[in-house]
């Protein structure tokens, strides 16, 4: 604990050099801006800065790649309040009664408790992470090729399980992200596969243009021509600050919503939007009145909102101490720090003491820096709605093609963005999620070392899987998550979709 | 057939070329897996997905497909060709002409942005995210032949 408690002064010591503090700013900011906006989310945005930081150092870097994570979920739940537009995907609950608050002119007590309980969550999520990340990262050093594999087949069915639509669908993406993950040279025989004979492609698909397609250019196809003028909430917005029986009642579900958020953001696969909806859901059970729920009850504002940020905080262990991403954000940021040329996995806490520490001192700065700054700056970032959409989306579309291009400076990389442009569209007009198949492209080359070099291992018995206790415990679980929604109706994700 | 099942039907021929080109880059033995090894796999169970979804979409006959709002598909297909022309021309133009070009195209045709305007938000648009990229991020964009 005191070794912890040194350590974090180290970070902060490294968090509040002034040009980490200019970084982590930035990336707040950005953060917020893009969860106000609707149509471009946290995802999108990691990777079109992702080009921008490769000529800083990789703390700096991360420092403002993780503020746009946490810096989203302030902003997101902005947009839900005022105008009932979710601005991110995890700030969908919000809207059922933080619009309905907003209507009754109490829509500053609903901002303000959202940003304060993503304050508080965001500061239970950081000492939680501080506590079992490096706790999780030895434990994690006895983990073998086996181990490795049967968490990320655990990550992929968890992610599937929670998809909205049909499990199938959704694994089928997972497998395709593992298959366009693996192209490129095999690397153990260095044999080309799947490239077609273009050299570009030796290296392997990118995850910048594939990311750019599927989450940035798509979206701005499917409002093509759509004019979406969102009605701008026109009263004044006073009061910030919630009072003492706004308090009062939002305090446990706070508290709830950050525990929930916490640990539901630790497994792989869940994110930060499921746990929402399953805090929401609490609530309105735990109510004395839940028939209130939908109609501007703070309860139903704040659990979600301290849950999402929470959540955040959670994902980052699994990334920081084990090297294995649980959604498409942190597998973007996974992405990211192989690129800075660092290898995640148990290690990093040993080998890299500044990043980590760094990050988590600056995550706690961020938050810091959100609530002071985001407040006031409300009816800034709701001007920004106003900027009309196709503005917006040909800023999108070149940032998109910028960030696409430099990684390489190959223009292969932009027909790479254009074509999953055109393939994200088509997957979300018949129902395929995204999620699972990014997770899947950046998990897919791992997953195929820690298989192989499993069987290599165990000379062709796939039964070591299954000898070994934490993977017998992973896939067993897998196996679990599978065939359980066979057996009941009843499935998460289904009862979520029903829930919007 | 429903449209499920057509777009079902295609993963499955998607599925069925991952594996047959799998095995020719080699599968391998279980003691030593090869390179085709993971793709044969992954498509093999793709193929059985594909089909479960097939099953399911040929007993259903109501339509599951996501109708928010249409889509225009004209200028989904204009906007997707500027892109692919954009590839194309941006490391022989350079970088600034481009993206001029595309962002007039965009604004002015597809948004229907009064023309003054768009002419305006793109020259700023392209001299700016030059500035901020190539000048100040140190991200090396193309020049093509006029240096710029």
């Amino acid at each position: 604990m005191l070794e912890s408690l040194m350590s974090l002064a180290y970070g902060f010591n490294i968090a509040l050099q002034p040009q980490n503090l200019l970084y982590c700013f930035i990336g707040v900011t950005m953060g917020t801006l893009v969860g106000v906006l609707p149509g471009i989310g946290p995802t999108a945005t990691i990777a079109l800065l992702l080009p921008a930081t490769f000529n800083l150092n990789p703390i700096s870097a991360i420092i403002m790649l993780s503020g746009i994570c946490y810096g989203a979920m302030y902003g997101g739940s902005t947009t839900s309040i005022l105008l009932n537009i979710p601005g991110e995907a995890s700030s969908v609950v919000t809207c059922l009664d933080g619009y309905q608050m907003a209507r009754k002119g109490r829509a500053g007590p609903a901002l303000g408790i959202s940003a304060f309980g993503s304050f508080i969550a965001g500061t239970v999520s950081i000492f939680g992470l501080i506590l079992l990340a490096p706790t999780l990262a030895d434990f994690a050093l006895k983990f073998g090729p086996p181990e490795y594999f049967a968490l990320m087949v655990m990550g992929l069915t968890v992610v599937a399980y929670l998809a909205r639509k049909s499990m199938a669908k959704a694994l089928m993406m997972a497998v395709v992200g593992i298959v366009l993950g693996c192209v490129g040279l095999d690397p153990i025989t260095a044999t080309p596969r799947f490239t077609f004979g273009m050299l570009d492609l030796a290296d392997g698909i990118g995850i910048a243009p594939v990311v750019m397609g599927l989450f940035g250019i798509a979206e701005v196809l499917e409002n093509l021509g759509v004019l979406t003028k969102a009605e701008v909430f026109a009263g004044k917005i006073k009061g910030l600050f919630p009072d003492r029986e706004d308090w009062r009642r939002a305090m446990g579900p706070i508290a709830r919503g950050s525990l929930l958020g916490f640990f539901l953001g630790l497994l792989p696969g869940v994110g930060a939007i499921v746990p929402q909806f399953l805090s929401y859901a609490l609530e309105k059970k735990l109510s004395r009145h839940p028939e209130r729920f939908g109609s501007g009850e703070i309860e139903g504002v704040a659990a979600p909102e301290a849950c999402n940020n929470a959540a955040v905080g959670g994902t980052f262990i699994p990334l920081l101490s084990l090297g294995i991403p649980s959604n498409a954000m942190t597998a973007i940021l996974l992405g990211a720090l192989m690129i800075y040329g660092l290898t995640p996995g148990p290690l990093l806490i040993k080998n890299s003491p500044d990043l980590f520490w760094g990050v988590i001192a600056s995550m706690y700065i961020g938050n810091l820096m959100l609530l002071i700054l985001n407040l006031p700056l409300i009816p800034m970032w709701v001007s920004v709605l106003k900027i009309p959409y196709s503005y917006l989306s040909c800023f999108i579309i070149l940032f998109c093609l910028i960030g696409a291009y430099s990684l390489n400076n190959s223009t292969t990389d932009i027909y790479i963005a254009v074509i999953f442009s055109l393939v994200g569209l088509l997957m979300k007009k018949f129902e395929f999620e995204g999620a699972p198949l990014v997770l899947a492209f950046v998990l897919g080359p791992l997953l195929e070392t820690a298989l192989r070099r499993s069987l290599i291992l165990s000379d062709g018995s796939f039964l070591i899987f299954l000898q070994r206790p934490i993977s017998a415990a992973f896939i067993l679980f897998s196996v679990f998550v599978l065939v359980a929604p066979l057996f009941s109706k009843l499935r998460l994700g289904r009862g979520l979709s029903e829930e919007d | 057939m429903t449209i499920i099942s057509r777009v079902a039907l295609f993963w499955v021929a998607l599925g069925i070329l991952v594996c047959y080109g799998a095995t020719r880059l080699g599968l391998g033995s279980v003691t030593e897996p090869g390179s085709g090894f993971i793709f044969f796999w992954s498509g093999l169970i793709l193929v059985i997905l594909s089909l479960m979804v097939l099953a399911e979409g040929l007993r259903s006959t109501e339509e599951i497909v996501h109708e928010t709002r249409d889509m225009n598909w004209v200028k989904i297909a204009l906007v997707l060709l500027s892109l692919v022309l954009y590839a194309f021309f941006l490391e022989r133009l350079g970088f600034v002409l481009t993206t001029f070009v595309l962002l007039c195209f965009l604004l002015g045709w597809i948004e229907r942005t009064n023309w003054t305007r768009s002419l305006g938000i793109a020259t700023a648009a392209a001299l700016g995210s030059f500035a901020i990229f190539e000048l100040w991020l140190k991200i090396r964009l193309p020049k093509g032949i006029f240096g710029f």
